[in-house]
């Protein structure tokens, strides 16, 4: 049972605690006392002769004196009568998985239908209903009151429905509290069996493109996709897989979908050098569902970098030889490095150059980085390990790099990819990788005609790894698409259940607070004529 | 909230103290103004032994020696008394106001209105030919009369068993005339209100009356409390008053007790009788002095 009366701020009602401070202070002076006379006609003249009024009714004057101090605390309280029983709140479970944008018969998306759904209801509901809308699928979002109302901000259909809808509405529903659930069964064993249903199926054969691997060649053109392709329907079906954007011209490819049998397309494509969108697209007729046959991919600009070397009297041809291969690779220029001048790359053999590690683009061999840091010559450190994990390094194999000498301290603080055996058996850097986000330098602690680097058959695609780190994540192509919700494809069967409609609501609650207040006052101007 | 608290018990009326004291008192009175002139001479008469001769009755301790028939002692060895029927009776008349306005105070005017029946009507016991107990309320026992020092017991028995009861001043006029007017009529009350006591006063005078006013008087017919909340209450009507008592009530207070003083001494002067104000004695006092006052009115 639901009381009638409620308070909206129950805990100003503590204080009606001061209302034995109201009768302490009400009370008449000490002493107080009974006494019998025979002379109450006297006592009466000499009120009279002194145009004192007695105090008589001082009890109903305290009464309506605590009855005015009780009426403004109830209003302070915000008091509310409620006209029925029935829920004062309302929690929408919208599904907003990537199912949802699946076109229906009438070529709206379950989503769209929901939301307008939605908002046809929600405008009929009483204002005081407090309602919720809880976006489940994709990113989980949560709107609350007037927002809620308004739908606002839900996003488009995406990703999987990771929650269990009918546990969900199970745990929300309460005495006060409605639910609605707003799904199209989609991935789902079974539907809530608590609270409103509205079921939106839109079933239909779906192509979908699974998923997509990026092979990047970069700072080559070079490009290779490899897609892999699902079909759901009830007969095999000829699609198309086409490729458009930042990529020379490329041929739409034919493809033969069997349904439910997984199919990989690679293709190998050249990119454009200034960069752009890539747009992978799966076009097959019929398809319900287009969202998941698009993949998307930002690709960023080849580089045409002018390399710069700087070396030191005593350098040998290496370092000149390696930045003119690079230049050759990457279709860039060598040009003399010169104060002022803007390079891509500066690649720097011995010597000391005054550069700020993480925030240039430097390949540094054996350089002093400041000309008042003490370097201290290392004879014959032995190359102890590689970072097998790193870009730089991985599947590289510097086993036979031999060094004549090192140089210690002149590498700045970052992330160590190659170590040489110290005395004592400790692990002793000698090169690292400063990252600075876009840009990034690599630093070797010794110069290349101190050693066999030059010789071995890893140096030039070290080289270029090193050229690409420097870029750091400039280079890195940006996947547009999210990943592809799992179970959200297959349009051919999903969970039904008979639409539930929502409960009724009661209707708004009155206010009290302006008739205690205007009872307080009533009684404070009856108390006026009491005496 | 103040509580009420009940109303006074009057104490035991007459213990043996007072007794004791109350014969001493007797004992020492040497005459009671009786009424009117004539009734002066038919006292008289009785103390000549006038009047018609209607029998014995055994002599008790007060009994008048002179009036002991000394033949009949002879002839049965036992005192007795003659009894006359005299032509006009000389004895007093006690009007008792039994209102629960004499509950007030400490001990309560009851108390000492009671003791001061007793006295008056002893004297005249002692000293007249009876007195007759006017009680207006009290039922059966609104009139009742005793006559001789013998009664004396059967009088304090009977003062003490007269009821709390509310009665007009006016109802005492019938029972009063009832009996005829005899002797001096005591009336014996705390005359809160003397104008009621204006219309039994006058007509009791028209019929020639001598009438002397007795007002037990007690503190609180002078004090007033000098501050606090004061509820005070009429017993007799219930009617209730809060005060809160500051000094220029109290000085009011004091004023118009003053005034109900002078109204009640008016009262009683207007028809030319005295209002003797006995200033009560505590419960537990029995010293002679405070009562010889009573003695020494009623031999005026």
């Amino acid at each position: 049972m639901v009381c009638a009366l409620t308070f909206a701020e129950p805990q100003r009602l503590w204080w009606l605690l001061l209302l034995p401070l109201l009768l302490w202070l009400a009370l008449p002076p000490q002493p107080r006392r009974h006494a019998f006379t025979a002379h109450l006609a006297q006592w009466q003249a000499a009120h009279a002769a002194l145009r004192r009024r007695p105090p008589r009714l001082a009890g109903l004057r305290f009464l309506l004196l605590a009855l005015a101090a009780t009426a403004a605390i109830g209003a302070h309280a915000a008091p509310q009568w409620r006209s029925g029983d029935g829920p004062r709140r309302l929690v929408v479970l919208l599904d907003a998985s990537a199912s949802m944008g699946a076109r229906r018969a009438d070529g709206t998306s379950a989503f769209a239908a929901a939301s307008a759904l939605l908002r046809e209801r929600l405008a009929a509901l009483p204002p005081q209903v407090d309602v919720t809308v809880l976006r489940c699928g994709g990113p989980r979002l949560r709107r609350q009151g007037a927002s809620a109302r308004m739908l606002q901000d839900l996003g488009r259909p995406e990703g999987a429905l990771d929650v269990d809808l009918p546990a969900l509405a199970a745990a929300v529903a309460a005495p006060d509290t409605a639910v609605w659930t707003l799904t199209d069964g989609q991935a789902q064993a079974a539907l809530p069996v608590v609270g409103a249903l509205s079921c939106l199926p839109a079933t239909g054969p779906n192509a979908a493109l699974l998923a997509v691997r990026v092979v990047d060649r970069w700072p080559l053109p070079q490009l290779s996709l490899s897609a892999d392709l699902v079909l759901f329907a009830a007969a095999p079906r000829t699609g198309e897989l086409r490729v458009a954007g930042a990529v020379a011209a490329a041929v739409p490819t034919r493809v033969e979908l069997t349904p439910g049998v997984p199919l990989t397309i690679d293709v190998e494509l050249a990119r454009t050098a200034a960069g752009g969108v890539l747009e992978l697209s799966l076009a097959v007729t019929g398809d319900v569902l287009p969202d998941d046959d698009v993949w998307r991919a930002d690709l960023p600009a080849l580089p045409a970098p002018r390399i710069a070397v700087l070396t030191d009297a005593e350098a040998g041809p290496f370092a000149a030889v390696a930045a003119q291969a690079l230049a050759v690779e990457v279709g860039g220029t060598v040009t003399a490095a010169s104060p002022g001048a803007e390079v891509g790359l500066l690649l720097v053999d011995g010597g000391t150059a005054a550069i700020v590690p993480g925030q240039v683009r430097a390949l540094c061999f054996g350089c002093r980085l400041d000309a008042a840091v003490e370097v201290v010559p290392w004879l014959q450190p032995r190359v102890a390990d590689w970072d097998r994990q790193s870009p730089l390094t991985a599947g590289l194999d510097l086993s036979e790099l031999r060094l004549a000498a090192a140089f210690r301290g002149v590498l700045p603080p970052g992330e160590a990819f190659l170590w040489a055996d110290d005395d004592g058996g400790v692990r002793t850097p000698l090169a690292v990788v400063v990252d600075g986000g876009d840009t990034a330098s690599v630093h070797f602690a010794f110069r290349l005609q101190d050693g066999n680097l030059p010789l071995l058959a890893a140096f030039p695609q070290l080289l270029r790894r090193a050229f690409v780190r420097c870029h750091g994540t400039a280079a890195a192509i940006t996947v547009m698409t999210p990943t592809t919700a799992t179970g959200e494809q297959d349009l051919q069967s999903a969970a039904s259940a008979e639409d539930r409609p929502l409960p009724g609501f009661p209707t708004p609650d009155r206010e009290l607070a302006a008739p205690c207040l205007l009872l307080g006052l009533l009684a404070l101007a009856l108390r006026a004529f009491v005496r | 909230m103040t509580r009420v608290p009940p109303l006074p018990v009057v104490p035991p009326r007459y213990p043996a103290p007072f007794r004791t004291l109350l014969h001493d008192l007797l004992a020492r009175g040497g005459r009671m103004r009786s009424g009117r002139v004539d009734q002066q001479r038919a006292r008289r008469a009785v103390l000549s032994h006038s009047g018609t001769f209607v029998g014995h009755r055994p002599y008790v301790h007060g009994d008048d020696p002179r009036r002991i028939d000394w033949a009949a002692c002879a002839r049965t060895g036992e005192l007795f008394v003659k009894q006359f029927e005299e032509e006009r009776r000389r004895t007093a008349t006690l009007v008792l106001d039994l209102s629960a306005s004499l509950l007030v105070g400490a001990p309560p005017r009851r108390l000492a209105a009671l003791r001061l029946a007793a006295v008056v009507g002893g004297l005249a016991l002692r000293h007249l030919d009876g007195v007759t107990v006017v009680a207006p309320g009290a039922g059966a026992a609104a009139l009742a009369t005793f006559a001789g020092a013998g009664d004396l017991d059967a009088l304090l028995h009977h003062l003490d068993e007269l009821p709390v009861v509310a009665s007009a001043p006016e109802a005492a006029i019938p029972l009063v005339l009832s009996r005829g007017m005899s002797g001096h009529l005591h009336w014996i009350s705390d005359f809160a209100d003397p104008a009621r006591f204006e219309l039994p006063l006058a007509a009791l005078r028209r019929r020639g009356a001598s009438i002397t006013g007795w007002l037990p008087a007690l503190p609180e017919d002078r004090d007033v409390p000098r501050q606090g909340y004061v509820r005070v209450q009429d017993p007799e009507t219930g009617a209730v008053l809060a005060v809160a008592v500051d000094a220029a009530l109290a000085a009011a207070m004091r004023r118009q007790l003053e005034l109900l003083q002078r109204r009640q001494d008016r009262l009683f002067a207007q028809f030319g009788c005295p209002l003797v104000r006995w200033q009560a004695p505590a419960a537990a006092e029995y010293g002679i002095v405070a009562w010889q006052e009573i003695v020494a009115w009623c031999a005026r």
